[in-house]
């Protein structure tokens, strides 16, 4: 059991992330406040959901860089729409966003699984197609705090239940939390307990053994992208509701960033393997390091180096791990 | 009992104009272990399919279980319990084998919800049918090639399966597996389960089968009860004319006036090998064998510089040389070639011409440095037609042509660089019968042209028939080292499962003196 625990990459993750927090704390107490874990966990509640999509189509042996242009465009849409149409409803704003998170999802698993063109070059092809679109037919005008329907407003600054320090400030923990639970477990659900889900592992691990199995690699492929679709659209509004502030050329050039914290988080670009709390892991570490650089006294600029540092030592970890393998393989007991 | 489960009747197929398979009959009766053998490209895989369903017969009929059907799908030939092991196993690597065995069951069910439970329930209950126990919770990819096969015939029977079709099972396994699961085929025998054997490698097919059914060039050649068979008419049959088989013979009186060519002194690398010790002359071909795992690759690729030493010698022509890289190996005078010609030996997707002079590009630069392409192709000419290369065109990728001529290929890739001991590492491995003999009629001409040769093999009968020497290792030790004049086949057999020991050669630094 403990065996197993140590083989898993979650758990150096882990332990990292651990290590790095007491690093944080010695330079700056004021960094182990409950009050800055809910802070990191709001603003990081965005990219785990893309990290969750990320995941999903890792799992399936693909990849998805065209998900930030999903989110955006779902997002942006949602409030022109709610702008335009006047009925200020958060639940509106979900519905809407997420259809279009799905329809541009379903475009690029019709694309992948009908026509059978590769991933990469398919979302990096819609990636573009999708936020081209979205500024020139929708616009580039931004939308302010002023400006943006109350729903979204309230969303952003409801807070599950609030604290109040002994200074007198409040804090809380923000609403958000139940969106990203709730892709959890759903994710989790049908990833674990579903033949659909299975079926995203198996193709992941080998497609022509899937066929033979007989898993629909078509029906499989096609619920892959527009679940992730689905995801993004809810991450949009989680998005636009953060910032308060939503331009249309936000999030695009991140797609390399979440890809890398859920590569950190243990999943394997070749597919079928990967959990979502590695990939949670990997995204909770890279927010962790986003808010908490000030901390040390070092410049948001040393993120990217930070990011490639642990990416290339986790990487060489697992690597190295392979290599011991085949050697056992090959030598024998003295 | 003995009632007919599977019969194809005249069967054809023919792809794109070519006759694959011309009025083939074949019948499986229940609980048969029955052996489907030819060359490569004989028809084998073709029947298989034709059985699984996978594609249709263009003529002729195929009766399971006294259903006839004219056109079979997958999924009835499942249902009616006909199951295939690719090669390729099919397994999920990533996923526990568990589920590995469990999810076809799933699938068939139809089920969308998963119950883990019932999956670890399905596992355990399958292994124990056939007494096997495997951790089901470990994932497929860390298992042994001989646990995944395990794992992938343990899958085929959850179904209610009548027929097993084994392609080429034995392929990637060691001996020691390779009796397990012959153990595991006898017993589907005695629960009524039939086998359909597929393999080119005689020794196992006139093993494990009842009946041997032979193809050659899409055609039934026979069938036969395996006692009517002995190896040599099932090769002639296989390959429809008579393999010459002339031992070699080393000129021992005038090669032990030279110089030894090689010498290997102490030679240990902790985890590899232990204490090796070889002396090789010019002209000889000097076998290597032993179990998987028993240290002769390890051994061989430490001469060529590829897995350095903790301590000893080599010396060429009796003086010590240090070997760093396969570069210096090169210079020399040396060359390898390896178990694995698909991802060490050969450049796949460029052309037969470019895998040839590859090892010698420096050698064919003009004054500018650039490659001088009238030397290149005069050599390349040559080179192709000493060694037969059989190719429309010597510009085509290596990777389309036959496994026999991508290892000449690999030969004549080192043939070039002029060697004077030159290793090789499993010369003949998925090689046709007929290419195997020419192969080892080029390896024995290349020896009569003085350059000393190292035969690495697991088939006995392979080092024995072409070498003069044996060294065999055991657990990365030399435990023997014999004359093939006055040993036999049988004898060295035993040696290599360490059944015996004939001579107890402790010295082995001087043996032609």
């Amino acid at each position: 059991m403990f065996d197993k625990i140590l083989k898993r990459n979650e758990t150096y993750l882990l332990l990292i992330i651990i290590l790095y927090s007491i690093v944080v704390t010695c330079s700056n107490k004021s960094f182990m406040s409950l009050e800055n874990l809910f802070d990191t966990l709001r603003s990081g509640t965005g990219m785990m959901i893309l990290g969750i999509g990320v995941l999903v189509a890792l799992l399936s042996g693909g990849i998805d860089v065209s998900f930030t242009a999903i989110a955006i465009s779902s997002g942006y849409i949602a409030v022109r729409t709610i702008m335009v149409i006047g009925i200020d409803n958060l639940f509106l704003a979900f519905v809407i966003s997420c259809s279009i998170g799905v329809f541009l999802g379903a475009i690029n698993g019709i694309i992948i699984s009908y026509f059978k063109l590769p991933t990469l070059i398919t979302t990096l092809g819609t990636l573009n197609l999708f936020h081209g679109l979205l500024l020139t037919i929708i616009g580039t005008k931004s939308v302010n705090a002023a400006q943006m329907p109350k729903c979204f407003i309230k969303f952003g600054s409801a807070k599950l239940f609030t604290i109040t320090t002994a200074s007198g400030t409040t804090y809380g923990l923000s609403v958000f939390v139940i969106p990203l639970i709730v892709v959890i477990v759903l994710t989790w659900f049908i990833l674990k307990y579903t033949m659909l889900g299975r079926g995203i592992y198996a193709i992941g691990n080998n497609m022509e053994s899937a066929v033979r199995a007989g898993i629909n690699v078509i029906k499989t492929q096609l619920f892959v992208y527009c679940y992730i679709g689905f995801l993004n659209g809810i991450m949009g509004v989680v998005f636009v509701s953060e910032v308060r502030w939503v331009n249309p050329v936000y999030l695009v050039g991140t797609e390399l960033t979440v890809i890398a914290a859920v590569v950190i988080g243990g999943a394997k670009l070749t597919g079928g393997s990967g959990t979502i709390f590695g990939a949670l892991l990997g995204v909770g570490f890279i927010t962790l390091l986003n808010s908490t650089l000030v901390f040390l006294g070092l410049s948001s600029s040393w993120m990217d180096f930070f990011i490639g540092f642990v990416m290339i030592i986790s990487i060489g970890i697992n690597s190295y791990r392979s290599i011991l393998k085949d050697r056992r393989i090959l030598s024998f007991k003295l | 009992m003995k009632e007919e489960l599977v019969i194809a009747k005249n069967v054809c197929k023919s792809f794109a104009g070519v006759q694959a398979l011309d009025n083939v009959s074949i019948s499986i009766k229940k609980g048969q272990i029955h052996s489907l053998v030819g060359e490569n490209g004989s028809g084998k895989s073709t029947l298989i399919k034709l059985i699984a369903g996978v594609i249709p017969v263009d003529e002729g009929e195929i009766i399971i279980s006294g259903h006839s059907y004219r056109h079979l799908s997958a999924i009835n030939s499942i249902r009616e319990g006909i199951q295939v092991i690719y090669q390729d196993l099919s397994l999920f690597p990533r996923l526990t084998v568990a589920e590995n065995i469990s999810l076809n069951q799933i699938i068939e069910k139809g089920k969308k919800i998963i119950s883990w439970k019932e999956i670890k329930k399905i596992a355990k209950m399958e292994l124990s049918k056939i007494h096997v126990n495997l951790d089901i919770d470990e994932l497929v990819e860390n298992l042994s090639m001989a646990n995944k096969q395990i794992v992938a015939i343990v899958r085929a029977l959850t179904q209610d399966t009548k027929l097993i079709i084994m392609d080429e099972p034995t392929a990637s396994l060691t001996k020691k597996e390779i009796v397990s699961l012959y153990l595991i085929i006898r017993s589907l025998k005695k629960k009524g389960i039939s086998t359909l054997f597929i393999s080119h490698k005689i020794s196992e097919v006139l093993e494990i089968s009842e009946r041997i059914t032979i193809l050659r060039d899409g055609k039934k050649v026979g069938e036969y009860a395996t006692d009517e068979l002995d190896a040599d008419t099932l090769i002639f049959h296989m390959t429809g004319k008579k393999i010459d088989k002339t031992p070699f013979e080393y000129n021992e009186e005038k090669h032990n006036k030279e110089k030894v060519l090689l010498e290997i002194r102490n030679l240990t690398k902790k985890g590899n090998y232990e204490n090796i010790n070889l002396t090789l002359r010019k002209g000889e071909i000097l076998g290597l064998t032993g179990l998987l795992g028993s240290g002769r690759t390890e051994v061989a690729l430490s001469v060529f510089g590829l897995n350095k030493p903790d301590s000893g010698k080599i010396l060429i022509d009796e003086e010590i040389v240090k070997i760093k890289s396969p570069k210096d190996a090169v210079n020399l005078g040396i060359s390898y070639l390896p178990e694995d010609r698909y991802s060490q030996g050969l450049f796949l997707h460029q052309s037969i011409g470019d895998n040839i002079i590859v090892t010698i590009i420096k050698e064919i630069l003009n004054k500018l440095g650039f490659i001088d392409n009238i030397k290149k192709s005069k050599i390349i000419k040559k080179w192709s037609e000493k060694l037969k290369i059989r190719t429309p065109s010597l510009t085509a990728n290596v990777e389309t042509l036959s496994g026999g001529n991508q290892q000449r290929v690999v030969l004549a890739k080192w043939l070039v660089t002029n060697p004077k001991i030159f290793i090789l590492d499993g010369p003949t491995i998925a090689i046709d019968i007929a290419s195997k003999a020419d192969i080892h009629k080029m390896i024995i001409k290349l020896a009569n042209q003085d350059i000393g040769i190292i035969m690495i093999s697991d088939e006995i009968s392979e080092v024995f028939l072409n070498c003069n020497r044996i060294a065999i290792m055991r657990d990365g030790k030399i435990v023997d080292l014999v004359d093939t004049k006055i040993t036999t086949e049988d004898e060295i057999f035993k040696i290599v499962n360490g059944k015996t020991k004939k001579n107890h050669i402790q010295n082995t630094n001087i043996i032609h003196k």
